[in-house]
């Protein structure tokens, strides 16, 4: 096992002597477990990155980190007055959403940049500048860019209230110039699944160097099972139900009429 | 401290979960009422999605009717035969009503219809309810008693399939009590509830029940109907949350116990108008609801997650 990673360091070390320029990240956590009492954490991301040393010092180089949560549909609804009610009357259906996304940069980068190199879903609040394409959308009955904007931000809007979508500025931590670190908040309220943590090297405005890794989110403990198998048993869970309310109700009436008696 | 609700996926304070249910249970034994009325529209402000109150308030009454039920059952207050007519058009209804409900989810309407429902209901418990105990409280000052007529024939004894129902000392059709049957299993599957505050009106007004007779059968039905909205819920819209159930039986059948013994105590008139009160007041914060401007005209549901 040593000699294995003596080798793996070694060819890492000659990498990054030789190479123009590297990126190596490291992670506190591959997986996360969210249980009954999770109230929200924060995942470290750190690293070390190297630039071309025949280059100047001072060279341009920032990191944007990217966390891509897994993929969900989501039906936003616009409310409406209608003879005087608020009433749901436009849907919009946006399939396979991120439903954690999280951008973070040592400086704020220019959303030509990030259209260009196709990252972020926070990228532009202009309706004309929308890159609709990454996004499979049914519009329903709206049709005018505006509104479509409309529901665009909406979109975020209700995704940033529940700490679900950010986007950050100077966030990460640059220790001696060549090493980060940063932390990651990820609220209580995030969906279980595979997230991709992509983490870009940017010299002179162009990306230079590009690593990825994967870590789970969990969901553990009595009330996930509760939930998996009225999911999975739906029959069995309404009878045990019914079983629950049937003696309670009935043992209460008995204890308390005992309990009267005496 | 507070406590996960699993399929409403939200956490909530366990006390706070407790008392609504212990009230709910204390109102719903002072009056015998099943309590569903105030339970449903109570979850929903709670932030317990519309869904999951309605399907789970459903799951609470089954356990209050029981409660409520032995007593009358072991005295042979319930007409089993007239309890059965009712269940079957109660059958047929909460399947219709199950199958609207699904289908309002679907559209996204369901927060709204449940709303101007309940508060259609809530207003016309209320005023009921404020009127009769008025007219109580102005007829005790008075000091005068109405004689009721006995026996009367209406519409119902005219049509057909008519059928002997003895323990109601009865000859009527079977096509009311299974129209009654029909629409509150209908109201039991989309608002949660048990239906005795019309089901019992309608029993003595429209089928001629003797009053004996009335609340035992009712309960009769209830339990079976909301039992079985129950499983419907629970098997085509997941919303049953056992956790939320299991706190809210708790509470609501000792609750329920104390207020049988209040009402014992208690003069009921005066409590009976701060009960209308106390609805009238929750019909207007639905009402506010709906005619306010919302905070966010926005709203999201996940429709899919991707495991």
């Amino acid at each position: 096992m040593r000699f294995i990673f003596v080798i793996k360091f070694l060819i890492l070390y000659f990498y990054l002597c030789f190479s123009v320029s590297a990126l190596v990240i490291g992670s506190d956590e591959q997986e996360i477990y969210i249980d009954a009492n999770f109230t929200g954490k924060d995942l470290l991301v750190f690293g070390a990155f190297y630039s071309d040393p025949t280059q100047p010092r001072d060279e341009k180089r920032d990191l944007l980190i990217e966390v891509i949560g897994p993929s969900e549909d989501v039906i936003l609804r616009k409310k409406d007055s209608f003879f005087g009610f608020w009433l749901n009357r436009h849907s919009v259906e946006f399939r396979d959403v991120p439903g954690f996304y999280y951008l973070s940069s040592t400086r704020e980068l220019e959303d030509e940049f990030l259209d260009n190199n196709k990252i972020g879903l926070l990228k532009s609040e202009r309706a004309q500048d929308l890159d609709w394409s990454s996004l499979t959308i049914d519009w329903g009955n709206i049709e005018s860019a505006n509104d479509k904007n409309d529901f665009y931000k909406a979109l975020i809007r209700t995704k940033d209230r529940e700490k679900l979508y950010k986007r950050l500025n100077d966030q990460i931590e640059i220790l001696d110039g060549n090493l980060f670190r940063t932390n990651i908040e990820i609220p209580n309220t995030v969906p279980v699944g595979i997230y991709k943590v992509n983490v870009f090297m940017i010299n002179n405005d162009k990306i230079s160097q590009t690593y990825s890794y994967n870590f789970t989110v969990t969901r553990v403990g009595i009330e996930e099972a509760i939930f998996n198998f009225s999911k999975n048993f739906p029959l069995l869970y309404g009878l045990i139900s019914l079983i629950i309310a049937i003696l309670i109700g009935w043992s209460g009436a008995e204890i308390f009429k005992r309990f009267r008696r005496t | 401290m507070s406590i996960y609700l699993p399929i409403a996926e939200i956490s909530i304070n366990i006390y706070l979960l407790l008392s609504i249910g212990g009230a709910v249970g204390f109102l719903s034994g002072m009056f015998g009422l099943g309590g569903g009325f105030l339970m449903t529209p109570l979850l929903i402000f709670m932030g317990i999605p519309t869904n999951v109150a309605v399907a789970t308030s459903a799951n609470q009454i089954v356990a209050s009717s029981i409660s409520g039920t032995m007593g009358h059952w072991r005295q042979g207050l319930v007409d089993f035969k007239m309890g059965s007519v009712l269940l079957f058009g109660g059958f047929f209804g909460s399947i219709f009503g199950v199958w609207i409900f699904n289908k309002l989810v679907l559209i996204g309407q369901i927060e709204t219809v449940i709303s101007i429902l309940y508060f259609i209901l809530l207003v016309s418990i209320g005023t009921l309810m404020l009127i009769e105990s008025s007219q109580v409280i102005r007829d005790r000052i008075r000091k005068t008693t109405v004689k009721k007529k006995i026996h009367y024939h209406n519409w119902a004894h005219r049509l057909p399939f008519k059928v002997r129902f003895y323990k109601s000392k009865l000859y009527i059709s079977v096509i009311p009590p299974i129209i009654i049957g029909f629409l509150i299993g209908i109201l039991s599957a989309t608002m949660g509830i048990g239906g005795a505050f019309i089901l019992i009106p309608a029993m003595i007004y429209f089928l001629g029940m003797p009053t004996s007779k009335v609340i035992g059968t009712s309960l009769f039905q209830i339990i079976f109907i909301t039992a079985l909205v129950t499983i419907l819920h629970a098997t085509t819209t997941f919303a049953v949350d056992a956790v939320l159930a299991f706190f809210l039986i708790l509470s609501s059948v000792i609750g329920a116990q104390f207020g049988v013994i209040a009402a014992n105590k208690l003069r009921g008139e005066e409590i009976r108008a701060l009960l209308a009160v106390i609805v009238l007041t929750v019909a207007v914060k639905i009402a506010l609801d709906l005619l306010l401007i919302p905070d966010d005209v926005f709203n999201i549901s996940v429709t899919r997650t991707l495991f």
